[in-house]
């Protein structure tokens, strides 16, 4: 499906390398930009580690993306020191020697002044609260219902493969506004979680669904829930995920955070409902793209966000903040996200590429394409249905600069995200909201 | 769009005499202010109406009640009572972008044999059986039992006795018991089943199984925020629960390809014997039906599996809507009673009805876990012989064979039983009400159900 789209665990490194050059041309316009991909045999665990030089500002990033599975019970500052000294000291010897030298000096001149980017892994400082996430969300489902048939199917997405993007992102909002007002305290920390928890939630019930309705017999690298259980019980367990999500939600009493996180709900369907129909002119096409996009993608992000600020009490400047900095980085995942569909390999993906051409749905890259191509438009129109088009739009979408202006407009809103970001107090969260919006704009799968 | 929404509402003019000088105005003049004139003047014509209702319903109805209780003219009277119909059908909900959408895809799968064609038939054309204005139930237990003296002026609906947010409650009941109803017209496409291999149909059972699902969503998802905008956590909680018994329903016991339910072999279960009725916690909602307790015997399992089917629904309504209204927790409890009571009735009711006649119609099919059927396991195992022929598919059952046998035992007198027993419970909690027109139309309305 071409929402939010998740990832199958990446073992293949040569593929992976492939893809990696295809990106790095892609990507590659500043200068003396240069990447290097972890050969490291350790693939099972940490997802891909990449390490990436920028230019002189030696801008260096551990990406994580299965940043689940770490060693507990480290307090985030110790970790911030030492985490790429002890933790990652295996692979980045084997990445690069130097770069680790200077690093490791920096690193430990600094626990007090202000942090840098650099350090930020939001997957690690974020550890206490995603730990046993997935494993909270299935004792939920599980406390709800009788039927066993019932929970393994609500269950079935909270495996711990997923990239966990939006807990993460809600949790690194709430801490960093917390910060900003200065209320660190458990209990808000704990409702705002409960935020969290809903957020993926509900998305996992949207993927239940999608699943049902565009008969896809895989996801995340392994079988759909269509594949495996009875349509009527799939989308019963779509249902189910969505009302325990929402009991837990009216359990914080919080009417106004109720309010906020049942828009998600209502924008969710009504992006649907413009996916369906395409009848729009050419005019009108870009604009109906980012409707749905904030629809389907967006506003799940970014009213979630603003919910962990409503429920710490910030002013409206601030939810505003926290809601813009979701829906510019939900925008910008979706962006990124449609333009790997054309990118990455199958495998990469958990899915198949050029899905979305498949379903019929013009896509951003497309988009872009058509101003080059004009024999698109009759293709968008059609919905890709006659034999031929798919692989014809694939070919003229490649040809186009529609993926570099996509991944333009999607650095437009990462930046955007930054900026945002940037007007709450400096915090490891506030550095790790931006770090984020680099994950997006760069992420491979 | 427009022209969409005409066609439903043609459908729907002969249930909702009402509302149909509103809709067709609403049709024929865009303009917004041509529009509110004439939902005030209606307004006002209703305010006539109902004051009317009132002066006469307490001499006329009360007094001499009809010598048979005739069913439409009970839920016409009762709708009288609380203003204007249910208010699922408000123009807001049928004029919004999306269904006048869904109603263009309908179009489309008009000839096909999708399921999702019969429920939207059965949702238009109300024949007396399925309809289950759960809706208007909900506003007459509200006034019926009043609001506390707390409750700011603002929040009231002056003219028809209950608080505007009692009639968004009930507007979300009925979208949700639609919700589930369309949710459940979805077909099984997974390729080991028949409708999955199908080549001729797919497609269409695709399309079909696509707006469903997202009808269906589109209703949760406006019953959410509507339900949000009540600013009642309690209720949110209560009503959530609500879906969550929706979804638990389907997974009970045995199931064909379609999910249609079967019932269990007997003697796989000790049959308990338990005196006290199973139902929900009433300190955790969270807490499901223990309905593994129950199985065995037919009675209580029949109870469990539409408790969570249809009564959790009507009597959490009714709960939260006396919640919103500020009432005690006694008179809420009484009124969740109520709603479970008539929910169970109705559905006895309905279980009863392919019985009534000494052969079955032709094409008529009724549950198998429905109380003739379940209580004529206990009477007789060996008709499960015939029922397990359902495993694949439930239409390879002889359902002629299933209704003689049916009828030559006890089953049928044993549900009207069950229905009497749930009707004189749902009578028997009403008197905890004060007696006012409300409550006298939901007796009217129970008494003429007795009467179908």
């Amino acid at each position: 499906m071409a929402c939010l789209s998740t990832s199958g665990r990446v073992v293949c490194g040569s593929r992976r390398q492939q893809t990696h050059k295809l990106l790095c041309q892609l990507f590659g316009r500043q200068s003396g930009y240069s990447t290097a991909v972890s050969s490291s045999g350790s693939t099972s665990g940490s997802g891909s580690q990449l390490q990436w030089n920028v230019n002189s500002q030696q801008y260096q990033l551990v990406r994580r993306f299965h940043g689940l599975s770490f060693n507990p019970g480290k307090d985030y500052l110790d970790l911030l020191q030492n985490s790429h000294s002890c933790s990652h000291n295996l692979k980045y010897s084997q990445c690069s020697k130097t770069n680790l030298r200077q690093h490791s000096s920096v690193h430990t001149q600094q626990p007090a002044g202000p942090v840098r980017e650099i350090q930020i892994d939001p997957y690690i400082i974020l550890d206490d609260e995603l730990k046993y996430f997935y494993d909270d969300v299935r004792d939920l489902l599980q406390s709800g219902t009788s039927q066993p048939e019932l929970d393994t199917i609500a269950s079935y997405y909270f495996d711990g493969q997923g990239k966990a993007l939006r807990p993460m992102v809600t949790m690194l909002m709430a801490k960093a506004i917390n910060y900003h007002l200065n209320n660190e305290s458990h209990q808000l920390v704990h409702k705002q979680r409960q935020v969290a928890l809903f957020s993926e939630m509900v998305h996992s019930a949207s993927l239940v669904h999608d699943d049902v309705i565009d008969q896809s017999d895989f996801r995340r690298g392994k079988p759909s829930v269509n594949a495996l259980w009875n349509h009527k019980k799939v989308t019963m367990a779509g249902d189910y995920i969505l009302s325990i999500a929402s009991i837990m939600i009216a359990r914080l009493r919080s009417d106004d955070v109720t309010i906020v996180l049942s828009q998600i709900l209502t924008d969710l369907v009504q992006g649907e409902f413009m996916q369906l129909g395409s009848r729009e002119t050419e005019n009108e096409r870009f604009a109906h793209y980012l409707t749905k996009t904030y629809r389907k993608t967006a506003s799940l992000i970014a009213n979630a966000l603003k919910a962990t600020a409503v429920i710490a009490q910030a002013d409206d400047n601030v939810a505003e903040v926290a809601f813009q900095y979701g829906r510019n980085i939900g925008l910008a995942f979706q962006l990124v996200d449609d333009m790997l569909d054309f990118v990455s390999s199958t495998e990469q993906m958990g899915k198949p590429t050029a899905a979305d051409l498949k379903l019929g749905l013009a896509t951003a890259p497309v988009l872009f394409a058509c101003e080059k191509y004009p024999e698109l438009n009759p293709m968008v129109m059609r919905r890709f249905t006659e034999p031929g088009d798919v692989e014809r739009a694939f070919e003229l979408v490649h040809k186009s600069h529609g993926l570099e202006q996509t991944r333009f407009l999607a650095k437009k809103h990462c930046n955007e995200a930054i900026r945002l970001a940037q007007e709450l107090t400096e915090s490891p969260y506030q550095k790790g909201l931006q770090v984020v919006a680099d994950l997006v704009i760069n992420r491979l799968k | 769009m427009y022209r969409a929404s005409g066609r439903i509402m043609q459908q729907l003019r002969h249930r909702m005499p009402a509302l149909e000088g509103r809709l067709a105005v609403s049709l024929a003049a865009p303009a917004l202010k041509t529009f509110t004139q004439q939902q005030q003047q209606q307004q006002q014509r209703h305010e006539q109406v109902r004051w009317t209702a009132t002066s006469t319903v307490s001499s006329k109805q009360v007094t001499t009640p009809p010598p048979r209780h005739d069913w439409n003219r009970a839920v016409s009277e009762a709708e009288r009572i609380v203003g204007y119909p249910t208010s699922f059908l408000s123009l807001r909900w049928l004029l919004s972008d999306e269904i006048a959408n869904v109603a263009l895809h309908l179009r489309k799968l008009v000839g096909s044999a999708h399921p999702l064609m019969k429920t939207a038939k059965h949702l238009l054309y109300n024949g007396k059986n399925t309809m289950q204005a759960w809706g208007l139930i909900v506003l007459l237990v509200s006034k019926a039992a009043g609001h506390a003296p707390s409750v700011p002026d603002v929040e009231q609906d002056k003219s028809a006795g209950v608080l505007h947010s009692q009639r968004a409650l009930a507007e979300v009941t009925e979208m949700i018991r639609i919700s589930h109803l369309v949710h459940n017209s979805v077909v099984n496409l997974q390729s080991s089943t028949e409708a999955g291999q199908d080549a001729a149909t797919y497609d269409d059972m695709s399309f079909g199984n696509k707006i469903g699902l997202l009808t269906g969503d589109y209703l949760l998802g406006h019953s959410s925020a509507e339900l949000a905008n009540l600013r009642n956590q309690e209720v949110v909680e209560l009503i959530s629960s609500a879906v969550r018994d929706f979804s638990e329903s389907e997974f009970i016991g045995e199931r064909d390809e379609q999910n249609n339910p079967l019932p269990y072999k007997p003697g796989t279960f000790q049959r308990p014997s338990l005196s006290v009725a199973v139902d929900f916690n009433e300190h955790d909602v969270m807490t499901p039906m223990p309905i593994a307790q129950v199985l065995g015997n037919p009675e209580q399992e029949w109870e469990c599996r539409n408790i969570l089917n249809a009564g959790s629904l009507l009597g959490k309504s009714c709960q939260a809507s006396l919640k919103l209204a500020g009432q005690s927790e006694e008179l809420q409890r009484h009124a969740y009673r109520f709603g479970k009571h008539l929910a169970l009735a109705w559905q006895a009711c309905l279980d009863a009805e392919p019985f009534q006649c000494p052969t079955l119609p032709l094409d008529t099919t009724f549950s198998l876990v429905s109380a003739p059927v379940l209580f004529h396991l206990e009477h007789d195992p060996s008709l499960y012989v015939q029922l397990e022929k359902g495993k694949q598919s439930v239409d390879n059952i002889d359902y002629d064979a299933i209704h003689k046998a049916v009828l030559a035992g006890p089953a049928l007198a044993k549900t009207k039983e069950l229905q009497r027993k749930h009707t004189a419970a749902a009578l028997a909690v009403l008197q905890h009400f004060p007696a006012t027109d409300a409550r006298q139309a939901l007796e009217n309305i129970i008494l003429a159900m007795q009467d179908l």
